[in-house]
């Protein structure tokens, strides 16, 4: 597929995230953490009697105490995290438009995953339909070797689905501290089932990335038959393409966006379009403005 | 209507005609999902018009190549008219004219004055059904109960060749009586006797004669052409009254004695047998079945001219295909295509 995205030849710049908060850990990583420790930036000063640390007493604010309290420095710690990308593989994403939507995912996972490990957090894999694909199931792991991984992975996996129930079980698999997880689909999914997906991924944080193809709205003809055949196997329509229908049909696509914006924004992030080409500099910029 | 086929094994092929509501002839666009293009009314219209063209399409061809007729067939039908038993004097004083001559300049033979007013009674009426019978000597049968209008002016168009030998009515009027058959009872049936002069019916045939009169019961008309100067039906003879004196009266009496309705005309010219032929037709007005025929008809040509318009249907969606992504894909190389790569070696 777009292996030649992460060859050494052509590197691809890296996406670059920020998680919202400090994240709670321990294994030393890129991310501001929770805790606060004895390296990194300067956090703030709290009484020697909370953190009994005779090496980084400020001696400055400790003379500076009318009451004579003994100060001592402390340091934000520096936190790895889990960065889970959890891949919708029902049907619908076989779609192959203006781009192949399996080859974006792809590209996108394997740099997401090169990312993640180059500044030594941990990146993981899960695939779902009906249920969680075991075959497309990386536990999160901090090798570099693991994009390769993921990119073999979701090259092999057949969409064949036509649901994507799994991701219900995909949100117990995620326990344990809040981690990133990028939510990899098309989302053409019932409204209550988009709902009910993102409030079971709520405590972690969350980014839907939205698969698009210009086809599927501006690239409409304005005149024609179309026999429409539905990848998840709901059917066969004739339609008759023309202006009015046309308007409608972006229309409609339009008002699923922002149903789509909407839910996503109560529960995490904004949604990315991902469209036509992966670009990871748009990505970055996209998870940087939050 | 009986709808049959030269080659009906053909017809086992019809399922097919059900193919396009499995599979369909336009190109599948396939979409992520379907739910994303709105619900339209005209195109679901179209899109089971062409499937119908489809079923048109399979189903009429199939359909033609069993060789679709319409068989042939007799149809009874209901006009207004009657049966008409037309026996015609061949004898030779038919020859002659109503003056009793030979005919010469503009005179008119009995015999070609009544060929011109019964060829006119023939044709003026479209369900009438005629007999043609003459006799002379012997019967003889020219035109069996039919109606087809043609052969039977043609009939009466042969009436004006040479009569020949005597009057033998008995014989005659034996066979006029048995064109009739055996049809439905209801029908108005009409025996009309065009003859210049009478004979004898003997008596041993008189029984049998009657006998097919109170069986058939039609209504009798007797044309009489008399020539000028004969007696007529009704002159007593001044001898003897025997039916070898006055043949005439007593073939009249023969036929007012047998109780079915009766009428005589003595027309002496042809004026008067235009008028008697007008009062037949006026009196023989009652409902008649008649048969119509149908012929086979082949019915080849429909099946492929509707498997033609199914086609044409067809081949018009075909070329109304549009494509997904066409709209913008054009543009888009030609916008977005020529500096992705520049904008790649750059991010590089």
């Amino acid at each position: 597929m777009t292996v030649p995205e992460t060859t050494p030849q052509e590197p691809t710049p890296d996406i670059v995230y920020r998680p919202r908060g400090r994240v709670p850990g321990t294994v030393a990583g890129a991310h501001r953490g929770r805790d606060a420790g004895g390296l990194g930036t300067f956090r703030d000063q709290v009484p020697f009697l909370r953190m009994p640390d005779a090496r980084r007493i400020d001696v400055r604010a400790t003379l500076r105490d009318p009451f004579e309290g003994t100060y001592v420095r402390r340091f934000e710690s520096r936190t790895a995290l889990e960065v889970w990308a959890l891949v919708d593989l029902s049907a619908s994403m076989r779609f192959s438009g203006e781009a192949d939507r399996m080859a974006l995912v792809s590209a996108f996972c394997g740099c997401l995953a090169a990312s993640a490990t180059r500044i030594g957090d941990a990146f993981g894999l899960i695939g779902c339909d009906a249920a969680v694909r075991e075959d497309v199931f990386l536990p999160a792991s901090r090798r570099r070797s693991i994009a390769g991984e993921v990119v073999s992975r979701l090259a092999d996996a057949a969409c064949t689905g036509d649901r994507a129930d799994g991701m219900g079980q995909a949100a117990r698999r995620l326990v344990g501290r809040p981690k990133i997880v990028f939510l990899v689909s098309d989302f053409r999914w019932p409204e209550a089932f988009l709902a009910r997906t993102f409030a079971s991924l709520s405590r972690h944080d969350l980014v839907p990335v939205v698969l698009a193809d210009s086809a599927e709205e501006d690239g409409l003809p304005d005149w024609g038959l179309m026999e429409l055949d539905d990848l998840e196997g709901a059917g066969r329509r004739v339609v008759f393409m023309r202006p009015s229908l046309r308007r409608r049909w972006i229309a409609r696509e339009a008002e699923r966006a922002e149903t789509l914006r909407r839910i996503a924004s109560t529960y995490g992030r904004p949604p990315f379009r991902l469209a036509g080409r992966f670009d990871p500099d748009a990505i970055s910029r996209h998870l940087l403005a939050q | 209507m009986r709808l049959m086929a030269d080659f009906p094994w053909v017809l086992w092929l019809l399922p097919l005609a059900l193919l396009p509501l499995a599979a369909s002839s336009q190109r599948v666009t396939p979409l992520s999902s379907i739910a994303a293009s709105p619900v339209d009314g005209l195109s679901r219209l179209i899109g089971w018009g062409l499937r119908l063209a489809g079923i048109l399409a399979i189903g009429g061809l199939v359909v033609a190549l069993s060789g679709p007729y319409r068989q042939g067939e007799t149809i009874t039908r209901t006009g207004i008219g009657a049966q008409v038993s037309i026996l015609v004097d061949r004898s030779g004083s038919m020859n002659e004219t109503f003056a009793g001559r030979q005919p010469s300049g503009a005179e008119e033979s009995k015999a070609a004055a009544s060929r011109r007013l019964l060829g006119e009674f023939v044709g003026s009426r479209a369900h009438d059904q005629f007999a043609v019978s003459a006799f002379s000597t012997a019967p003889m049968l020219v035109v069996p109960m039919t109606d087809r209008h043609e052969a039977v002016r043609a009939a009466i168009a042969a009436i004006d060749r040479p009569g020949l030998d005597y009057t033998n009515v008995a014989r005659g009027l034996g066979m006029a009586l048995s064109q009739f058959g055996t049809g439905a009872a209801n029908v108005s049936r009409a025996l009309l006797i065009v003859s210049d002069g009478a004979a004898v019916i003997d008596p041993r045939v008189q029984g049998t004669l009657r006998a097919e009169f109170a069986r058939i019961r039609p209504n009798l008309y007797w044309l009489f052409l008399r020539t000028k100067g004969s007696p007529s039906i009704s002159d007593k003879p001044s001898g003897e009254d025997t039916p070898q004196a006055a043949p005439e009266r007593h073939l009249d009496l023969f036929f007012k004695s047998l109780g079915t309705p009766y009428r005589a005309f003595e027309a002496e010219g042809a004026e008067a047998v235009a008028d008697a032929i007008g009062q037949i037709e006026r009196l023989e007005r009652d409902p008649i079945p008649y048969i119509e025929q149908r012929p086979r008809r082949d019915l080849a040509g429909w099946a492929y001219g509707l498997s033609l318009l199914g086609l044409i249907l067809l081949v018009a969606g075909k070329l109304a295909e549009a494509d997904l992504g066409r709209n913008r894909g054009r543009s888009q190389t030609s916008r977005t295509g020529v500096p992705t790569t520049p904008q790649r070696r750059l991010a590089a």
